[in-house]
Parts: structure tokens; sequence; C-alpha cells
């Protein structure tokens, strides 16, 4: 968690920065290589090359050119976004254990998925991701006003976000069990989060929202750190603190519903994402921001690639599997977090 | 912090008396109205609150007793006692947390449980061991390891915490249940059986074993009900009045889990009922556990039989289980709770 | 519209020398080729029309259980299909490894995924999932028509109504105006199939009146109830019958020993039947209708 302290890190950490993050986009391109050479069917690597390179020889155009590689284009992409948007509502709220789940974000555009569904059953494939955009910011717009208006602390903020977030699954189990029948299964696999079925048309459809916020919020970075300054100084220096928040908070909430709206309920990578890149490189958002979004395109795009490489022809969706390993994590940052100093109380 | 006892406001003695008397012929009006509605309503038009005349009719009861007898009844009963046991076991975790927000769903004891099901039904070698053994087991380690992360074993439990240990518990254990209905397409129908409370098709002999629970349960709140007094005076001062506070920790934490296991073993988690009821208590009869006990599961029984009869005078030929009918009472309860309670009002 | 399609039709053979025809379906109209030999299909209903012409698919979303799909379906085309996953998350990549030239895709299933789908091979779209008797008939014609053998679906047809009435004039006197109701039912529930649902027509057909009223809605939730004992026995079906899978525990075992379902007048009167849930719940189609009446035959024979 960013706080004072880790801002004044040393030099030394400054120089590590550069290199985690040339390391981490590594990281990516094998992940990013994994996904266009493992899946339900084997393709031989001479093939794979053949395709991507437009040689002449055997190759496999749809399945590594129209599943493969937008699927995992798409993965990191949204892997990115809900990183970020992690990193951004962690350090808004002051607590190291929100994320876009905490807050309500997954759970009303769950909800608002499920209501199109059953209002507008004939558009409702066309329209989730919008409802799910829609939803997520609703719901995070309502903690946010409860939160604006009873001048809550951020360990209460974070309770009024999960509360929030009970509602909205209430309301999710209320339609799951009134308006479907026994063979249910197209907002199921939403529920889970998977990146089955997505193509290039759902690339480009959030592509280039997801491209504009993020660099928008990399961008803002800097001014973020200045908070921290105290509110006189960041002042001084012409940083008008609620503004910037604001509009900060409005990028982190609109970055992980468009996610959502696209891919479904991929949990915990928001809350994980941020906690490993501040362990790499530290608090100041300059350098956390790129970090958390690259830790989460690997997250997204690796969990994709193991849920489709793992028991062919079935896909495990990539929302339970992060489920498996976020859940875990999220324990063990509960009982370290709190032997540290400036724990949420 | 609340105030330690309930101290009786300078009324007059006879308003005193009345306002004694007044409460509990209340709660079991309400009880005893919703039990009504519950036994009331069913599949069959011509079977209604005369039949539970053939109720020791034995084998010559018509056809409508026979109904009320051996369907209606049971499922009543296990409303009734599943709101009892719930209950307690909500303000046993309450107490023992000294957490307002405490509750079996919250800590992830249902979640837990539920995954113990899920597993006797998947994993072979488990398949002989009795559901509500796997139920209870797995709450408990599910309610270990979040008091675990929220610090309990080491003194001191921090609100934030405890909540969000037992999320992320429950997520675990519900991201296991998805698993398993991935990998088994027929069994995606059954998935809001073991993630959403349903009391649809018990029978005499689950209720009994409720009853059991929840008569055990009592007994047990009773017995703990002077050390839960002292927990809400604070660690050091229990401490200082001859109870361990971890001792008490323990024992609350492990009658709650198992009077949580076998409810889920019988119906599936149902959410929020282990919150609610307690809270209502609190505000009818104040703080003091040994009234308490018997206040909160009055309340308990009446919130779950209305929440039953609502299940099935749900329009529409289908039911609603039971569970969604508690969460959306019980969610924006939550919320309520969290917006209104004072920061301070917690340890 | 027809005549606009046909002559389409009639212009696209004669300028492709057979090669490309307009095929129009629940989502658009898509260009297949006229006989298309490497068929995928993604929901069981469809493997019935193009076993009732001979063709046999080369991928079935078959949930990844080959028993699935039902004898008197893999009589006809055999056992050398690939299973492509699930019918709910089908495998695109192994779709389009085995080199489809037509997809044949449900509508409530697999709309999300038209368009990828569609980058694979031709995909043509039905409604499996709500129809009744008769659009499982019509769907066939026109499943016949999209794989480019119209003549031999019609033929198929004919003798598949000959067989069909056959078997009804056969059970007419032992079945008309009795009350029958179909259900599935497990471990969990009890799910029973209104009038208006596949396996109701079908009873219709052979002349069993129906029991529950009828709802006139045929959204998914209507056409499937779920219902508790007590529901069920106030409908008082005078023949049930009982979609299971064999060797699974299923609720009535539970119930055989309750007044209530021992009052239902079939069982009174030993006139409850287990079936395969698989065949007549799952499939649908023509062959497995045809299965599903000799089921009915045995039961008109049976019946008290």
């Amino acid at each position: 968690m960013a706080d004072a302290s880790t801002l004044q890190s040393g030099p030394g950490r400054r120089l590590r920065t550069p290199a985690v993050l040339v390391a981490l986009t590594c990281c990516l391109l094998v992940v990013l290589a994994l996904g266009l050479g493992l899946g339900a069917v084997r393709v031989p690597a001479a093939t794979l090359l053949n395709t991507l390179l437009g040689l002449d020889g055997p190759r496999q155009d749809f399945i590594v050119l129209g599943s493969r590689l937008p699927r995992t284009l798409l993965g990191a992409l949204t892997g990115a976004a809900l990183g970020l948007s992690g990193a951004i509502i962690q350090s808004l709220l002051r607590n190291p254990l929100a994320s876009p789940k905490i807050v309500g974000i997954n759970s009303g555009a769950a909800f608002a998925v499920l209501l199109c569904a059953f209002l507008l059953p004939d558009a409702a494939a066309r329209l989730t991701p919008f409802a799910a955009a829609v939803g997520g910011v609703v719901a995070g717009s309502v903690v946010w006003l409860m939160a604006g208006r009873l001048a809550l602390d951020a360990a209460r903020l974070t309770l009024v976000g999960i509360a929030v977030g009970f509602v909205m699954e209430a309301g999710v189990e209320f339609l799951l069990v009134t308006q479907t029948g026994p063979e249910f299964s197209a907002p199921l696999v939403w529920l889970t989060g998977s990146l089955w079925g997505r193509g290039w048309t759902h690339l480009w459809s959030v592509a280039p929202a997801l491209g504009g916020l993020m660099a928008l919020a990399l961008l803002m970075s800097f001014r973020l750190d200045l908070q921290y300054l105290g509110p006189q100084r960041a002042a001084a220096l012409g940083v008008r603190l609620g503004l910037e928040r604001g509009m900060l908070l409005v990028i982190g909430v609109l970055l992980a519903a468009l996610s959502v709206g696209v891919v479904g309920v991929v949990g915990f990578i928001g809350l994980m994402a941020p906690h490993i890149a501040a362990r790499l490189v530290g608090g100041r958002h300059r350098a956390l921001l790129p970090t958390a979004a690259l830790v989460g395109a690997i997250l997204c795009a690796g969990a994709d690639v193991a849920g489709r490489a793992l028991m062919p022809p079935i896909e495990i969706s990539a929302g339970i599997l992060t489920a498996l390993l976020g859940a875990p994590f999220f324990i063990w940052l509960l009982l370290t977090e709190g032997r540290r100093p400036g724990a949420p109380r | 912090m609340r105030q330690v006892l309930a101290q009786d406001r300078p009324l007059g003695e006879g308003a005193a008396v009345l306002r004694r008397a007044a409460l509990p012929c209340l709660a079991l009006l309400v009880v005893l109205g919703g039990c009504a509605l519950s036994l009331a309503t069913g599949g069959r038009s011509d079977v209604g609150l005369a039949d539970l005349s053939g109720l020791f009719a034995g084998s010559g009861a018509t056809l409508a007793e026979q109904t009320m007898r051996d369907i209606r009844l049971p499922r009543t009963l296990c409303a009734v006692f599943l709101g009892v046991n719930l209950g307690l076991a909500g303000l046993i975790l309450q107490a023992v947390t000294r957490n307002a927000l405490a509750a079996p769903g919250l800590l992830g004891i249902n979640q837990g449980a539920a995954l113990g099901i899920v597993l006797g039904l998947i994993v072979p070698a488990l398949a002989g061991v009795p559901q509500s053994l796997l139920a209870v087991v797995f709450g408990l380690l599910a309610v270990a390891a979040t008091f675990a992360i929220s610090g309990a074993f080491s003194g001191r439990i921090e609100s934030l915490r405890l909540i969000l240990g037992g999320i992320a518990v429950g997520a675990l254990g519900f991201a296991a249940v998805r698993l398993g209905y991935t990998l088994e397409d027929d069994l995606a129908r059954q998935v809001v059986r073991w993630t959403v409370g349903d009391i649809g098709g018990v029978r005499m002999p689950e209720a009994l074993r409720l009853g059991a629970t929840a008569l055990l349960g009592i007994l047990a709140a009773f017995g703990l009900a002077q050390r839960l007094n002292l927990m809400a005076l604070g660690q050091a001062a229990s401490h200082g009045l001859g109870a361990d506070p971890m001792r008490t920790l323990m024992l609350g934490a492990g009658v709650a889990s198992v009077m949580t296991g076998v409810c889920v073993s019988v119906a599936g988690p149902i959410a929020f009922a282990g919150l609610v009821v307690p809270h209502l208590a609190k505000a009818l009869a104040g703080a003091d556990h040994r009234r308490l006990v018997l206040v909160t599961a009055t309340l308990g029984a009446g919130l779950m039989a209305w929440a039953d009869a609502g299940s099935k005078l749900w329009p529409g030929f289908s039911e609603i289980p039971v569970g969604v009918i508690v969460s959306i009472i019980g969610a924006p309860w939550f919320l309520a709770i969290v917006l209104t309670r004072r920061a301070s009002s917690h340890g | 519209m027809r005549t606009i399609l046909s002559a389409l039709a009639i212009i696209g053979i004669s300028a492709t020398a057979g090669f490309a025809r307009d095929v129009t379906h629940a989502l658009g109209t898509t260009e297949v080729p006229d006989a298309p030999q490497r068929v995928v299909v993604l929901e069981f209903s469809f493997v019935d029309a193009l076993s009732a012409v001979g063709l046999a698919p080369v991928g079935i979303a078959d949930d990844n259980k080959r028993d699935r799909i039902q004898s008197v379906l893999t009589d006809v085309i055999g056992d050398d299909w690939t299973s492509v996953g699930t019918r709910k998350t089908p495998s695109l990549e192994v779709i389009a490894s085995l080199q489809p030239d037509l997809i044949i895709a449900d509508k409530t299933r697999h709309e999300a995924i038209y368009d990828t789908l569609g980058q694979i091979a031709p995909t043509v779209v039905y409604d499996s999932l709500t129809g009744d008797y008769q659009d499982v008939l019509e769907e066939a014609t026109r499943i016949g028509e999209a794989v480019g053998r119209a003549e031999e679906m019609a033929e198929f047809q004919r003798a598949h109504a000959a067989r069909m009435e056959a078997i009804r004039d056969e059970v007419a006197d032992s079945v008309v105006g009795r009350a029958a109701q179909f259900g599935v039912i497990n471990a969990n529930g009890f799910w029973l199939h209104s009038p208006q649902s596949y396996v109701g027509s079908l009873l219709d057909y052979f002349g069993f009146a129906p029991v529950m009223s009828p709802s006139g809605d045929d959204s998914y939730g209507e056409l499937y109830q779920q219902v508790t004992l007590e529901q069920a026995s106030e409908l008082e079906p005078a023949v049930l019958i009982l979609g299971k899978i064999e060797g699974e525990h299923t609720l009535d075992l539970d119930w055989a020993d309750e007044a209530l379902w021992q009052q239902i007048p079939a069982v009174r009167d030993g006139n409850v039947f287990d079936v395969s849930s698989n065949l007549w719940s799952r499939s649908r189609g023509m062959l497995t209708a045809e299965a599903t009446a000799r089921d009915i035959r045995e039961i008109a024979q049976s019946l008290k």
C-alpha cells in the first residue's frame, strides 16, 4: 500500500522500476505466446509461425488469428484494466483491501446483466457489455455517494461497498431462481467470468475506451503522488485534490465495469495486481500504476490460457481460476497486512 | 460500547410488568402467525389449518391430514428450527467477536459447509461420510480460518478484517463449489441448491435433526450466556472476572459451527438470517444474553416461518427458495447496519 | 419471400455451378455450400435432423459424453464424430480444427458467438430449446434445405409421419382422453413439462389429454415447472411418465411411502412409467420421436 514511508523510497528502488517493467513485459510476452500456442487443439510451432507471419505451408488461420490471438489480447487488456482499476481504487480509498469486487462493481454489473437478460431476452447478447458497464458504474456511484454523504472513513466505506455488493447479489439470486428454467446456462457462464467465444469484435468494442482511460490514468498518476504531500502543498503546486480524486475514481470504476461487461465477473485481479506491483516497485503511483496493469494483464491472460489448456475440450472459466488463486491470496494478504503499521481500522 | 445490561427504565411498577409481559406475547404472536400462514399454504388448496386435527390420528388420518402431518408440518418445523439455529449462531458469533456484523454467512461458515457437502458428492472417498458431519467439519475449518485472519487467536479482532476474512474464505469455498459444477454439466442445475438455501423437499427426519440441534443449541447458549455477557465488557474485564476470552471464543465458534453445519446439510446455505435476528433481538430486549437467547430463538423462528410462507405464497407455480427471500430481506439490512451503526460501537 | 429465396437459390446454383445458396435462419441469412459434407452441430436435435437425411456430422457438442447421443441416431450416423465440448461452451478451436463447411447452432445457447462461428464456417441458427413437436418438424425441413437435401428430408418426413400415425392408431384405444403428464425427476427436484413443451405436444399428438392448464406462454420458465409433491399431487394425472437417468437416485423413490404420492391416480392405478430423460427430454427430433413413440406404445400396452 502506498503510504508516506514508501514514497520516500531510496534511489535503489527507483532504479529497480524500469528493470521490473521490462521483466514484466517479457513475462507478459511469454504468457501471450503461451496463449497463442496452447489450447484444445495442438498447433505445431511451425504451423503457428506460418500463420502468424503469413508464410506458405500448413496454417491454422481461425484457431490462431481468429480465436487465440483476439482472446489472449482481450484477456491481457481487461486484466490490465482491472489491475489498474484496483490500484486506483485502493489508493483513493487508502485501503489496501479494496478492489473492484469489494466496492460492489462486480455484483452491480452482474445484476444489471441478468436484469437485461430477462427484460430484453432478444437483445441480451448484444446489450450485455453495456448493461454490465451501467450496473457497475451505478453500484460504484451508490457506494461513493453514500460515502460522501456520510463522510465515512476508509474502513467503513469498504463495508458499505461489501453491503451494496450483497444487495446486488441477493438480486442476482432472485433473478436466477425466478426467471430461469432448469437448463439455463448463458448467464451462468458470464457470471463465472470467461473469455470463451470472445473475438475481434469484442476486443474492438472495448479497446478504444479501455486504452484511452488507461492512458489518462497513467498520465494522472504523478498527480496521485502529490496528494501525499498533504492538501496545502498540493494546492500550492496547483493540484485540485477533490477534482483529481473524483476524476480518477470515475476512471477506476469505468475501467472495471467495462472489463466486467465484456469478459464477465473475473474476480480478484483488481485486488492481487496492485499488491504484487507494490511489492515489486513500491508505492509511488508513477511506478505502481503501470506495474499493476502489467501484472493484471499477466494474471488474466494466464488464467485464460490455463483454463483452456487444462482439460480440453472442456473450458474452465478464467473467473473460477482467478477466484481459486485470488481468495487464498486475499487471505494471505489479510494475514500479513495487519502485521504492518498503517493497517486499516 | 452499547449499554452493558439493559436496565429497567424508571417506569411505574404496573407499566414495567406490562412491558415485560407484552414483549414475549407479541413475539409469540408473530411466530404463531408465521407458522399458521406457512402451514396454511402449499401446493394443495384442499389442505388447511383444520387438518392439524389429524396429527395423532395415525393411519386413520384423511389424506389432507396426512399431507399436513407428513409434508407441511415438517417443513414449517424445519423453517422454525433453522431460524432458531441460525439466529443463535449469529448471536453467539456477534458476542464472541464483539462485532455487530458477525454472522454464519459472513464469516464463511455457510460456504465452508456447502463446500464440505459438495466434496462429499464428488469425492468418492468421502461418499460414506454423513453430510451433516462434513458440513460441520468444513464449517469449523472455515470459521477457524476466518478467525485466524482476523487476528482472533492473538487476542484482538479487527472488525473489517473479520468481515473481509469471512468474505475471502466464503469466496474460496464458493469458487471450489462452482468448479465442481463446471466440470459436470448435469450438476449445473443444482448450483442454486448449494448456493441458496431451500427447504422445499424436507420431511420429518430432517425436522427432528434440526430440532434436536436447536434444543442443544439453546441449552449451550444458555450455558454460555454469562460468558457472552462478560465478553461485552472487554477482554481484560472478562479475564478478570474468571472467564478466559479465548475459551469463550473457541466454545462459541464451535457451538455456532455445529448449529450452522447441521442447517446447511438440511437446507443449504441461508445467508443473513444469523445477522438480522440477533439485531432485532437486541433492539427489543437489550444486551443481557441470558434474556437474548430466548428472544433470539423466538424471533429467528418467526422470521423463518414468515419467509417460508412467503416462498410458498410467491405468485406463480414454482416456489422461490426460502434462502432467496431471506437474502432479499437480509442484504439491505446489512447495508442499513453498516450505514447507521456508530463507528465506535464495536471493539 | 420464399419465391425470392428460391429464385436466389436457382441463380446461385446456375451461377456458381451449385456451390452456394442463401439460407434464412433465426439470426439472419447465410450463404452455405450447396451440399455441405463436414457439418458440426451444437445441439442434440440437429443430430437427429441430419440423421434423417443420412448425413453424419463430423463434430457434435455432446457435453463430452458420447452416450448422450441416442442409439437410434448412432445406428445411422455411426460413432465417428469428434466431441467439441459442452453445448454451453463448445470449443471453437476444436470446431475450427474439424474444418467444417457448415455449423448448425442453437439460438438461445449460441447467439453470443454467432459472429465468431461465422468466421469458422457458414453458420445457421435455429431455436432448438423451446420448440414443440411441430416446430421440430419444421426445423427439420429447414435443416434439410440448409444441407441441400430437401427432397430426402421431405421423403423421410412422409415415411416418419406414416410410422408415427401407425403407432398413434395402434395406441388410440388405450390412450385417447387419458390425462397424462411427463416430468423429469432426479434426486433434487421434479420438473413438469407443460402441454406447450416438446414432450407435451408429443403426448397431445398421441391423443393423451393435458393435465396442466395451458398457460399460453412459451418462455422457457413456463414450459418447465419445478413442483413440490403437493403441487404435483393436485394435478391428478391418470398417467405419469417420469424421465430419469438410469441408475440415479430419484425423488419418487423417497415419496413412494407417502400418502400424497400414493393417492395420485396414476400411482394408485399403477400407471407410472419410467423412461430415459436423455431420450425424452434432452433429445428432440424425428428419429428420437419415433423411439419415444415406441416407448409410448409399450406404455399403452401396459396401461391399466
